[in-house]
């Protein structure tokens, strides 16, 4: 009953309206699942790309940040965030990465891990990394 | 209606005594919704960058009882206001919270004058909190990470804006059911009161 209460304040067009962008908002979720495993993880900051290595091969990465150190972790096919010097501890809890076009981020440590295809056709960015 | 206002008011022009209600409304929606924004920032939260955005109550309460004028002026003043109290005025965060409120209004006014008489105020509310979170992205993209995976994140945005958007929809329609019981709003042409209960033709 309380569950009805509250459609009830609805006008008719702000159901259609909820439906519709219900829908859209649905549909803007699937972009990112249709994307694969990755096959390289690359790290930029401050719009340079400081670091890029394969996701297969397992490492540690210590990054370079204006705060300090963000410790990377690769393992089993995935990227996480395990140790950084910011007040908020977003890039942690923002947990693995792992499919192409994934992203961490530690916007405090100016720090952007992001996740690449293989076959990625983004052939002007690897252009620019292996320069 | 001229009765009411009679009693109301002796020898004052109707016009006059409506323009200074708007005007102490609107500073009165103002000062709540920055008194607003600050709680709900004080508050613990579990997702650091998700607000609810309790003060675009006070601006979809502004939009449906004087208009999108009015709601430009609460959304834009809240954000100047509420930042200067919270002393990140001018810093990447305002930037975002402006961009945001920007683009949010730009959907509010449209949905709003688009599907007058149609749209309650959850329609309005639910097209404001994408459009802010849309807008947030966008200057996020410009100004603080040029790298386009950062759109990657919109679809989580759009879901929690979607559900913030219908609570501060209800909340408003709530807050403008009560307020029209009032006689203080009796003289609005109100267009909330058209959406809720359209005139039936033939009757």
């Amino acid at each position: 009953m309380k569950a009805i209460g509250w459609v009830a304040r609805l006008t008719p067009f702000d159901c259609k309206l909820l439906i519709v962008v219900t829908v859209l908002v649905a549909l803007s979720f699937l972009l990112p699942l249709s994307q694969g495993a990755g096959a390289r993880v690359v790290v930029s900051s401050d719009d340079r790309i400081v670091f890029v290595a394969p996701l297969d091969k397992d490492q540690r990465v210590e990054l370079d940040g204006p705060l300090g150190i963000t410790v990377l972790q690769i393992k089993n096919g995935a990227a996480r965030v395990i140790s950084s010097p910011c007040s908020q501890k977003v890039c942690i809890h923002m947990g693995e990465a792992r499919h192409t076009g994934d992203l961490l981020a530690c916007v405090p440590n100016q720090l952007v891990i992001t996740i690449e295809g293989d076959s990625d056709g983004e052939d002007a960015e690897y252009d620019f990394i292996s320069r | 209606m001229e009765k009411m206002r009679n009693m109301t008011s002796s020898a004052v022009d109707p016009l006059e005594l409506e323009q200074v209600r708007r005007r102490v409304f609107l500073a009165l929606f103002v000062a709540l919704a920055v008194a607003l924004h600050t709680v709900e920032v004080l508050l613990p939260n579990p997702i650091p960058w998700f607000r609810i955005g309790l003060a675009n109550i006070l601006a979809l309460t502004a939009l449906f009882s004087y208009g999108i004028q009015a709601l430009w002026i609460v959304s834009i003043s809240r954000i100047l206001i509420g930042s200067l109290f919270l002393g990140s005025l001018f810093s990447p965060g305002f930037l975002l919270s402006l961009g945001g409120g920007i683009v949010a209004n730009i959907l509010m006014s449209f949905g709003y004058r688009l599907w007058q008489n149609k749209i309650g105020p959850v329609g309005v509310s639910v097209l404001g909190a994408l459009g802010h979170v849309t807008g947030q992205l966008l200057i996020a993209w410009l100004v603080v990470i040029r790298h386009p995976s950062i759109w990657m994140l919109l679809p989580f945005f759009l879901l929690f804006a979607l559900i913030s958007g219908i609570v501060n929809g209800l909340a408003a329609d709530y807050l403008l059911g009560s307020l029209y019981r009032h006689s203080a709003f009796s003289g609005l042409k109100s267009n909330y009161e058209q959406s809720k209960y359209p005139i039936k033709e033939g009757t």
